[in-house]
């Protein structure tokens, strides 16, 4: 495997490496993918990536990672969006490893972690539950202790490709007397588990992105807790790590005010001074969030840590890309309710999966409303 | 310049002159001062401006060779903040960016070296008058770029003779001179015209923040030909740097008048009751002061990174497109913070008597100046388009 020290490479280098070996590797049909792909229509790449030893490019080294440090870990990453490289099913790589490498016993590290590495083992979260989203503390899928077990009962949902995982790991109620955020414990689960229901769930688009995990008293070992019985919420908001920055990059709007001004082209728009106007108006707003990216991930790079600021970039970008998409719809005008491909003179215009996509973007990784209530009283030191 | 700008001790220098400028604003500039300055014309204190060169921060951007400490944009920013904050009334960026960086660049040219000089002591207040309609909307061409200008100079012996009007010329009154723009048969011209010219009339319109701005008519006014600063693609380069570089530091004062507002209204929500809560506990007006802090800072990142390309020495298209993102982004910010810091404030908000007014009137002062947000926006798609391609085109 790569033994290389990234990290004393120099940036630009690195990036060269890197965009190199994506432009070399990665399947020219799967660029900017329009939807979530499946594992698959993914697995070819994600097999390759192991195997050239840069699936966990954040990992430590002894791990089986890259080491990355934050910078060269930015740079890898911008370079993946750059190329429009697919998200592959990472919540093995950005979840699970950092949770048993931080929490997770020996046993479980030597378990689990060649196994994710190796794409054996295809992880989902088994965080939200129909009565618990932005009060994610308030879940209610139990886990009751059995002899060497646990038997867990309850339902999860918005499972991301859940369909597509071998494990699952979960946040489960183990005591229900305590405060809401102190009776909650990690567990790991395999998914062929008796008892595990998988039912997708359809969106807008038509996609199954997500979906519904019944639990009917599965049996989990109590060797597959990870951390302390009811330390569960401490744990999982640990994870919470720099890469939240993420959610607030302006590639997705980037990549929106593209498609806005390929249709505004294909449909003369340009002409028209109201629209060149509106146009402006958002090419300055993604500029702007450009700016305001770069200053976060200035402060990651120099090793510090992200305070509850960063939730201001989420709410921008995600905003921003949704104002995008409104203007996609409506510059189509009378194809505005054509999903796919819309045959326009002179090209193709496809309007709706813009639209489709930002609707997710406001909602997932903490509500904008929920970023808003941090930001008010994180930042502003506004009580509630 | 260039050699403080690799200066591996600049960060820690820039560290104390912001200190040492907050403190001296603070001191020196309460919101009583500023109060009481409004509406009489110069409508701003000149013993203050002597002040200022006495702390040396006229000379800040001012070469050594002219008498002053060739510092950057950062420095020169960090004492616009600190002032602005005050909701002090002296003309830092029109006389000390705007025309001190005009005739800095026509450096070869006498004249201008001893404004230059005079300008870094703080004995003289020199402004830029280029604009000439009510909207500003005749200083830009088609492409984005500074018009040519209707008023004309020609050259009658040993003296040049102007014909023409101006107007927003900042500070209104008590400016010591003008550098006017005008059209010749060799191109623009940028020409020094002393207030008490002979035949140079003055009119003094009073601004929303108590400040003013003037508006000239010359009809054939002669000056020596030793007036002349510079012409040709000389002068319109040295303009558009200079326009450039004052609407970054505009957008500096902007941010700064922006924190201010939020501020104070940040403020209010932590301390007035209604229904027996702070009203800063409602999740309506909480959401309302994120919008305003998300304002903030994406102007704010935006000033930051603009100061450092400039001080890089970013140049051509590549600045005037930076310069109107700059403008256009503080201008719309600081209006719309202060409308939301208004009516989070309720009635007593629209009361002169509350000092957010001060910072209200200065932002409606300071958005209109040079180019609102609706002009620069339009600039950025034309100055795109002559760019030879779309507004934020990505790669």
């Amino acid at each position: 495997m790569n033994t290389t020290d990234w990290n004393s490479l120099d940036t630009e280098d690195f990036r060269a490496t890197v965009r190199r070996f994506f432009e070399h590797n990665y399947p020219e049909a799967l660029r900017y993918p329009k939807r979530r792909l499946r594992w698959a229509e993914i697995r070819d790449w994600t097999l390759k990536l192991s195997a050239q030893g840069w699936l966990a490019p954040s990992w430590p080294v002894r791990y089986g990672g890259m080491g990355l440090a934050p910078e060269k870990l930015i740079t890898f990453i911008e370079e993946q969006e750059r190329h429009g490289v697919a998200r592959a099913p990472d919540m093995g790589i950005s979840m699970v490893g950092p949770l048993l490498i931080q929490h997770g016993s020996d046993e479980q590290r030597a378990h689990y972690l060649p196994r994710i590495l190796s794409c054996e083992d295809i992880w989902c979260q088994g965080y939200s539950e129909p009565n618990s989203g932005s009060d994610l503390a308030s879940l209610r899928t139990e886990a009751v202790e059995d002899g060497d077990d646990f038997i867990v009962n309850g339902q999860k949902t918005w499972t991301t490709l859940a369909q597509d995982a071998t494990h699952i790991f979960l946040l489960v109620r183990t005591d229900k007397a305590a405060k809401k955020q102190e009776g909650i414990s990690f567990l790991l689960a395999d998914m062929k588990t008796p008892g595990i229901t998988v039912r997708p769930i359809r969106n807008i688009a038509g996609n199954e992105d997500f979906c519904e995990v019944f639990f009917d008293n599965v049996r989990v070992p109590r060797s597959q807790r990870v951390g302390e019985l009811n330390k569960g919420w401490t744990i999982a908001k640990a994870l919470l790590s720099f890469e939240r920055i993420f959610l607030g990059s302006p590639k997705q709007s980037q990549y929106a005010l593209a498609r806005v001004r390929e249709a505004a082209e294909l449909l003369g728009l340009f002409d028209d001074a109201v629209f060149t106007d509106r146009y402006t108006q958002l090419a300055l707003d993604v500029a702007d969030l450009g700016t305001l990216y770069t200053r976060f991930v200035d402060q990651v790079k120099r090793g510090e840590t992200l305070g509850p600021d960063v939730s201001m970039l989420k709410v921008f970008a995600t905003e921003t890309y949704s104002r995008l998409a409104n203007l996609l719809v409506e510059i189509a005008g009378a194809s505005g309710g054509m999903p796919g491909d819309i045959e326009v003179e002179g090209g193709s215009i496809d309007v709706l999966t813009t639209f489709y996509n930002a609707r997710p973007a406001t909602i997932y990784g903490g509500s904008n409303e929920i970023q808003r209530n941090i930001l008010a009283t994180s930042v502003l030191q506004l009580t509630a | 310049m260039s050699a403080v700008i690799a200066d591996p001790d600049r960060p820690q220098q820039l560290e104390m002159l912001r200190s040492s400028a907050l403190t001296f604003a603070t001191r020196e500039s309460p919101a009583t001062r500023a109060r009481a300055l409004r509406s009489k014309a110069p409508g701003f204190d000149l013993r203050f401006w002597s002040a200022l060169a006495t702390q040396g921060w006229t000379g800040l951007l001012v070469p050594e060779s002219a008498g002053g400490y060739g510092q950057g944009f950062a420095e020169m920013a960090e004492v616009a903040t600190a002032l602005a904050a005050q909701a002090a009334p002296e003309p830092v960026t029109p006389v000390l960016v705007f025309a001190g960086r005009l005739l800095q660049a026509c450096a070869g040219n006498t004249t201008a070296q001893a404004l230059l000089a005079e300008l870094a002591e703080g004995r003289a207040l020199p402004a830029v008058a280029w604009q000439e309609d009510a909207s500003g909307a005749a200083s830009f061409d088609l492409r984005g770029r500074l018009a040519e200008p209707a008023a004309v100079c020609v050259r009658e012996g040993d003296q040049l003779v102007l014909r023409g009007g101006k107007r927003h010329v900042r500070p209104g009154a008590a400016a010591t001179g003008y550098i006017v723009t005008a059209s010749s048969s060799e191109g623009m011209a940028l020409v020094w015209l002393p207030a008490q010219c002979v035949g140079l009339v003055r009119n003094v319109d009073r601004l929303a923040d108590g400040t003013f701005a003037a508006r000239l008519q010359f009809d054939n006014v002669a000056v020596p030909a030793a007036h002349l600063l510079a012409i040709g693609p000389a002068a319109s380069d040295a303009l558009a740097a200079a326009y450039d570089e004052t609407l970054v530091l505009t957008g500096v004062e902007l941010v700064s008048v922006a924190r201010r507002m939020l501020s104070m209204t940040l403020d209010y929500l932590r301390t007035r009751k209604q229904f027996g809560k702070l009203i800063g506990s409602f999740q309506a007006l909480q959401h309302r002061a994120v919008d305003m802090l998300i304002q903030q800072e994406l102007s704010g990142a935006l000033v930051a990174h603009a100061l450092a390309e400039l001080d890089r020495g970013c140049t051509g298209s590549e600045r005037a497109l930076l310069a109107a993102r700059v403008k256009s982004r503080c201008s719309e910010a600081a209006l719309t913070i202060a409308r939301e810091s208004i009516q989070l404030h309720g009635a007593i908000g629209v009361t002169d008597d509350c000092d957010l007014g001060l910072y209200v009137q200065r932002a409606l002062v300071l958005s209109a100046w040079l180019g609102n947000a609706g002009v620069q926006r339009r600039r950025y798609a034309a100055l795109s388009r002559n760019a030879a391609r779309q507004p934020g085109a990505a790669e």
